[in-house]
């Protein structure tokens, strides 16, 4: 849990996350949060207090939230970052560790779910839930009790337990995998109900389940309202399908139109997540616009050159860095190996670097790895 | 820079109906190779076997290595318009930097000259003779052999440099008066009528070392390029096609992407001998695709390692250790198989291992400026500057970390005391790991046993004999000096394989 201090910054964050994500925060507002936060986690946080240092950049040294230095989302590999007792803490979520078999996974000690939840449940209606609509939520990932250590388990659990309609839950475990005949019995009912629902799950499940779909001959022309959110990479899983053709898949075998369908990007090292703009800009203005990620108020995302680690010129394509204010606990500067380039309104991700094979004869494939893990994942 | 970078005998570019350009550097080389259909490969085998048997079967080995001895030499001139366009082409292909790419094509270009060629043949066949015709076994040469060994005449110059081969090669025996007549065996190699190379692009040269053995067995030989370098292999088969147009007729290059399965197929379905070089995904797919009575070759993914003795680590030796290990890291910029990701440095030393990781980032520094580490892709470097973040918390977690690294990612040494082989993100990126004793490094290499290959070694004498048992009882295929790491010679047992009897097939005529 967090100390006094903390849980007075996490009520002043929790009151602005409330305002939504329609209500922006300047740079002089954000900038104030985030230079206490830093200073705070500096104080709580040894081994980023001494990071800081060693770059020349305590809270004395800098004024402006861009020179707080980031955190590589390799070194929760490596230690606790989290600003207090790491023994006190509601929850960790762990990377998941499917990108690199074997390799360490990245820890994420989050004091003060109250703070997750704050932003998370704003951000999700915004993007997902323009319409003020209320949905089923059906997930193919399994739940947060069987997954305690992921992110994404315990965010679509919060989702559906307070945005969620009746009938929400999760059709998935961690032994048997989707649940497909319970899933399509629901979805059945659902498209004869004229009810529309919310899908929920990992990029690489809805590939799984529509290979099946397809080869079985099976679709829905699911109700009108009904959505879809996936997410995450599934590199060196079984097969990988661009993001426009697995689009062009859930149109056809759901039913779903493609303004209804919104990535989301997160990442276990994050308390706050981006989401599609599409929905929002389809409900709002009625049409959906480019696909463009955004971000809440309380988070910036800087793009920069992984040479330099500097920003790049607006545009150009470089590796994103992010700042979190909910990331209270943990620590709010975030330096990622995800590609993107910012544009009008937000970022457009490229791809995740993490996993991205390094060339060459002596490349370190997954195979390599799993050697020199004994297997282990 | 627009360059037609295949070589396909025989294909009228006026009937291509499709072209691929691929685009180098934002467009500043553009490669251009034709869009094959399988029908078309099936084609162009049957028309370079069909000029094997006319060019390149009955050619005396002498021959073939004097007219790949000319293309070589054409290469090492500077101002030769092919070695200028290799040159100025190959850093914006490969991403390597100019010096860097010079010095490779100096150092490859050297092993397909005449002397290296010969000593190549001598060493993997002895009498390079066999595959011009038959010959006598000498000895046990071939594990085999006549009763009392003694066999004279065996020319092996002769072999090379005579008239026409298949000619009478028959050596007379030396009998005894007293004793029956041994019966003669003799022997003769023959290399596949067609064989299929498929090639890695991480080092330019590689393919065309490949290409170049093939064609010293007198195999007409299809060789995909590989979209790292798909430039010097075609630039190597125009030349060779200038040179000695006969043997151009037998050898087809041109790039198409490895997913193209249907291609792969076609190809594999014409050869009686593949030769595959790449990532373990790449090797594999081959594997899975390949015909019955089709013979492999894998050149799979390796990982080299260098390790220092105690004795070593002391004035001098200490430096010249420290410069050999920074030179087998810059070279290739580590991307190739024996370019080592870690160094073992043995404690009790007069410079200790976290003294001697400072020592390897001084003369990485060096190097820097005489051979620039290339270009890399925004993966590439976000991948160097998380493992420097990552060893920094280590050291911040009170692990014994140490990081030297250059201001930019040019290069990044770690010394982390934690046991194991860490396989780096390449680059320039090494690891120090100390060790209270360089035998105790062969259970650290366990989980890697299969993919071992090159260790450079600075030890001497008896620890250096029981060191190299211990090394090739754990599974590596070569026990070199740190300066060697970088250039295996051309008669090295590439991944403990025989570079040329591995092309061939023998026949014993026993009488």
């Amino acid at each position: 849990m967090l100390d006094s201090q903390g849980r007075a910054l996490a009520a002043e964050l929790v009151r602005i996350f409330e305002r939504g994500v329609g209500e922006p925060l300047d740079d002089v507002a954000f900038n104030n949060l985030a230079l206490r936060i830093f200073a705070y986690q500096c104080d709580r946080n040894a081994a980023y207090g001494a990071y800081a240092r060693l770059r020349g950049r305590t809270p004395e040294a800098i004024s402006h939230w861009r020179e707080i230095p980031a955190v590589p989302t390799a070194a929760f590999k490596e230690l606790p970052l989290v600003s207090g007792d790491p023994d006190r803490v509601d929850a960790v979520f762990r990377t998941s560790g499917t990108t690199r078999g074997g390799e360490r996974r990245g820890e994420h000690y989050i004091p003060d779910l109250t703070l997750y939840h704050a932003s998370l449940l704003p951000n999700f209606a915004a993007y997902l839930l323009p319409d003020g609509a209320e949905l089923p939520m059906l997930s193919l990932l399994p739940s947060d009790r069987e997954l305690p250590d992921s992110s994404l388990a315990h965010m679509i659990a919060v989702v559906s337990d307070r945005l969620g309609a009746p009938g929400s839950r999760s059709y998935a475990s961690v032994d048997a995998g989707i649940d497909e005949a319970g899933l399509e019995a629901a979805l059945r009912r659902h498209e004869a109900e004229g009810t529309p629902v919310c899908l929920l799950g990992t990029s690489f499940a809805f590939v799984h389940w529509t290979d099946s779909l397809r080869a079985r001959g099976v679709s829905f022309r699911l109700p009108p309202g009904s959505r879809l959110m996936d997410t995450g990479g599934y590199k060196g899983r079984s097969r990988e399908v661009a993001a426009d053709e697995l689009r062009a898949t859930y149109v056809e075998l759901l039913g779903i139109p493609e303004p209804f369908l919104v990535n989301e990007y997160g990442m276990a090292e994050m308390c706050s997540q981006f989401y599609d703009t599409v929905l929002r800009e389809h409900t709002r203005k009625g049409a959906a616009g480019p696909r463009v990620k955004a971000a809440p108020p309380w988070v910036r995302t800087v793009v920069v050159d992984p040479e330099t680690l500097e920003p790049v010129p607006p545009g150009e394509v470089g590796i994103l860095r992010h700042y979190d204010l909910a990331n209270l606990g943990s620590v709010l500067a975030v330096q990622t190996e995800d590609l993107g380039r910012e544009v009008e309104g937000g970022f457009v991700l490229l791809g995740r670097a993490a996993g991205a094979p390094p060339r060459g004869c002596s490349i370190a494939t997954d195979l390599l790895l799993e050697a020199v893990s004994g297997g282990e994942r | 820079m627009r360059i037609d970078a295949f070589h396909l005998p025989g294909v009228d570019e006026a009937g291509i109906r499709e072209w691929e350009l691929r685009e180098y550097g934002g467009g500043e080389v553009v490669l251009r190779f034709p869009v094959l259909e399988p029908d078309e490969i099936r084609r162009l085998a049957g028309r370079i076997r069909a000029a094997r048997a006319i060019h390149l079967a009955e050619l005396p080995v002498g021959a073939i290595v004097r007219a790949i001895d000319r293309v070589a030499a054409l290469l090492q001139q500077r101002d030769h318009p092919a070695r200028v366009l290799a040159e100025t082409a190959l850093p914006v292909i490969t991403g390597y930097s100019p010096p860097m790419v010079r010095l490779i094509l100096d150092r490859m270009t050297a092993d397909w000259r005449e002397p290296a060629l010969l000593e190549l043949l001598r060493r993997e066949l002895g009498d390079p003779g066999v595959l011009d015709g038959f010959r006598v076994v000498e000895g046990d040469e071939w594990g085999g052999g006549t009763p009392g060994g003694a066999v004279g005449g065996v020319d092996v110059g002769a072999g090379i440099d005579a008239g026409p081969a298949g000619g009478p090669g028959a050596v007379v025996l030396a009998t005894s008066p007293t004793a029956p007549p041994p019966q003669p065996v003799r022997v003769r190699a023959y290399g596949p009528e067609l064989a299929f190379h498929i090639f890695a692009g991480n080092i330019p040269g590689v393919a065309v070392t490949s290409l170049v053995r093939s064609l010293l067995v007198k195999s007409a030989t299809l060789g995909k390029t590989a979209s790292g370098d798909p430039l010097l292999p075609a630039l190597f088969a125009q030349i060779l096609a200038d040179v000695a147009p006969g043997i151009g007729e037998c050898l087809a290059v041109c790039y198409w992407p490895g997913t193209a399965t249907a291609l792969q197929q076609a190809a594999l379905r014409e050869v009686e001998l593949a030769v595959v070089y790449g990532g373990g995904e790449t090797v594999q797919a081959v594997r899975g695709m390949l015909p019955a009575g089709v013979r492999l070759v894998e050149h799979g993914p390796r990982f080299s390692l260098a390790a220092v003795a105690r004795e070593e680590l002391a004035g001098d030796a200490a430096y010249r250790a420290a410069a050999g290990v920074a030179r087998a890291v810059a070279v290739f910029d580590q991307q190739g198989c024996v370019s080592p990701h870690v160094v073992y440095v043995e404690k009790g030393g007069e410079v200790t291992p976290a003294e001697f990781a400072e020592l390897v980032a001084r003369e990485l520094e060096v190097v820097e400026r005489e051979l620039p580490r290339g270009r890399l892709s925004i993966e590439e470097a976000s991948a160097i500057q998380q493992l420097r973040g990552a060893a920094e918390f280590r050291a911040l977690a009170g692990r014994d970390v140490r990081l030297f690294t250059s201001a930019g990612t040019e290069y990044t040494v770690i010394y982390d005391d934690e046991p194991g082989f860490t396989p780096s993100c390449l680059n320039r990126v090494l690891r120090v790991t100390p060790v209270a004793d360089l035998a105790e490094i062969p259970p650290h290499l366990a989980p890697l046993r299969a993919y071992l290959q090159t260790v450079g070694l600075a030890a001497r004498g008896e620890r250096r004999a029981a060191l190299a048992d211990l090394l090739g009882r754990a599974g590596v295929s070569r026990i070199t000096t740190l300066e060697a790491m970088p250039w295996p010679p051309p008669t090295w047992h590439h991944d403990g394989q025989e570079p040329m009897r591995e092309l061939v097939r023998w026949v014993d005529w026993e009488g």
